[in-house]
């Protein structure tokens, strides 16, 4: 688990890079941190591997404060992937994903089996790439031999900032979903870094939007900061198309209705689909209901009204969550 | 090494050429000449050269790698205009001032020659060392820093790698240069070719001249030549991930 304590940094007078930051991280989830530049979001991430030193509050991991030890031990034991990947130029693929391994003194041996490990985990054939050199990949496979470096030790928390920023919508897309997978396989603790929203509503489990000054104007799920944004800054950001980007986050289970079914049969969709694809489904068929179907047999359906009720339900939800 | 061929054409073509000086420089050589002209005289000559480069440059390098690494820290930075400032000075007050006043304070000889042909090499290394180390990207030192190696790796493992082209580059400057100037080093008495330009001069003897001349020219070539490939190989060696950054 990683807390923020009041963490504040300035730089000189003026307003400060980031602002008596407090929350929680708990273990094996994945919090965002989300904002348009100048929120200081960088700022907090550093501030967990201490490249960032906090000007007063503090940083702890599991209940201990991160400036109490060696930060070059601490940093060995947190996973990093950067902006612009920073692969370093001079070393092969095999050797970039060596590197903290190497520092920890392993043996060739088990660094060699640990970097084919981590280029399969990552998506990339160790017997073609091994050998590479970072100017010779895509930026993908940079990001991706990125991702394995950071993981290479086995690192407990990741930090990653803009981790799929240099790379184009489609092959963004992809590392985002592989990032998805690979989480749910690891479970690590991750900080992730990004001024997009929708990566941050697609990759959280937990999303801390930053204003400018520093200021944290929201801690909640995608689902809490979509269905009730804490300030005007928030619905602001999260933009006029939160509603439709909640029916991202619902699937056609949730909005199933029962009972004599309509008149007219429209399309079939799967329990797991989203509530956007079922949207999708109904406004392009002239059915006013789709049918909710798993292996074969009718579950139900699902139509507006459905839907309606279903963003209904979750928020008198999260209302009630937020009543202690 | 499929690469060994080309990799030898140079020094054999330079070999070639200085022993067709040599040959060319006994066949003609009459009364004096024959006495300075002499091989084993030729390579006592090519020594002595040899020598003061190898060591005025070495002791360049020694001092002004770690002055150009010492003025990239980040606590030193500060450090770097002055430094500049001092081995610009070096640079551009004229060589045989230079000499003078090295002259003036250990006298006649070797260590004279190579204090002088020193300060002159200074710049080009520390300039270049200046330049290569802030070159190296930040991303790339942050990431090995948010890795979690001490400065002193991110120095050795990354920084210098990363800026040795350009280091090299300038040893490779400040070496050729020197093989020319150390030319000069027989006006405070530390031999070297530049004594056969100068009696060959003073005697008016071309053939004497010419054959220092020539002999000056191929030692810088054959210096350049070396330097180049002794910067390929470690390239080479230290791209290979399983040859590099052990702890």
């Amino acid at each position: 688990m990683i807390e923020y304590q009041e963490a504040t940094k300035r730089y000189g007078a003026g307003t400060p890079a980031l602002d008596r930051l407090t929350l929680e991280v708990p273990a094996g989830e994945t919090c965002v941190l989300v904002g348009p530049s100048g929120g200081g979001k960088t700022t907090a991430l550093k501030m967990v591997n201490r490249l960032v030193e906090p000007t007063s509050g503090r940083v702890l991991i599991d209940g201990r404060d991160v400036a109490a030890g060696d930060p070059v031990e601490l940093r060995r034991g947190i996973g990093y992937v950067i902006q612009q990947v920073g692969l370093f130029p001079h070393l092969d693929v095999a050797a970039n994903v060596a590197t903290v391994p190497r520092l920890l003194g392993w043996d060739r041996r088990r660094i060699d089996s640990r970097v084919d490990e981590l280029l399969d985990l990552v998506g990339l054939d160790p017997a073609i790439y091994r050998r590479r050199r970072p100017d010779e990949l895509s930026g993908g496979q940079r990001q991706r031999v990125g991702v394995a470096r950071a993981l290479a030790a086995d690192p407990p928390i990741l930090l990653m900032d803009e981790p799929f920023g240099a790379v184009d919508p489609v092959t963004r897309g992809r590392l985002q979903e592989e990032f998805l997978r690979l989480q749910g396989q690891l479970r690590r603790t991750v900080v992730l870094v990004t001024h997009d929203i929708d990566e941050a509503l697609r990759l959280g489990d937990h999303l801390a939007v930053l204003a400018a000054g520093g200021r944290l104007e929201q801690y909640g799920t995608p689902a809490e900061v979509l269905a009730r944004p804490a300030t005007p800054f928030v619905a602001d950001f999260v933009g006029a198309g939160r509603t439709l980007r909640r029916l991202d986050l619902l699937s056609a289970a949730d909005a199933l209705a029962t009972g004599a079914g309509p008149a007219t049969e429209g399309p079939a969709v799967d329990p797991g689909a989203t509530l956007a694809e079922v949207m999708g489904a109904l406004l392009t068929s002239d059915a006013p209901a789709v049918r909710v179907a798993a292996d074969g047999s009718v579950m139900g359906w699902v139509t507006l009204d459905s839907i309606r009720a279903a963003l209904r339900v979750e928020d008198a939800a999260q209302g009630a969550e937020e009543r202690p | 090494m499929r690469r060994a061929p080309r990799l030898l054409l140079t020094p054999v073509l330079l070999t070639g050429a200085a022993v067709g000086v040599v040959l060319w420089a006994h066949s003609g050589a009459a009364g004096a000449e024959v006495g300075v002209l002499a091989t084993g005289r030729l390579a006592a000559r090519l020594r002595e050269h040899v020598a003061l480069c190898a060591v005025s440059t070495g002791l360049a390098v020694a001092v002004a790698v770690p002055a150009g690494v010492a003025a990239t820290r980040r606590t030193l930075r500060r450090l770097a205009p002055p430094l500049l400032f001092l081995a610009n000075v070096g640079q551009s007050v004229p060589t045989i001032a230079v000499l003078a006043l090295a002259f003036s304070v250990t006298g006649i000889g070797f260590r004279t020659a190579v204090v002088g042909l020193w300060a002159y090499s200074l710049l080009p290394v520390l300039r270049n060392t200046v330049a290569g180390l802030a070159g190296v990207e930040v991303a790339v030192v942050e990431a090995a820093r948010g890795m979690g190696m001490s400065p002193a790796q991110v120095l050795r493992r990354v920084e210098l790698p990363l800026a040795w082209p350009v280091i090299l580059a300038g040893i490779r400057t400040a070496a050729v240069v020197n093989v020319g100037t150390a030319a000069l080093a027989t006006f405070v008495g530390a031999g070297g070719l530049g004594e056969l330009i100068t009696v060959g001069l003073d005697n008016q003897r071309d053939r004497i001249l010419y054959t220092g001349a020539a002999l000056t020219a191929l030692l810088a070539l054959a210096v350049d030549w070396a330097i180049g490939t002794l910067g390929a190989v470690v390239r080479e060696t230290a791209a290979s991930g399983t040859d590099s950054g052990r702890p």
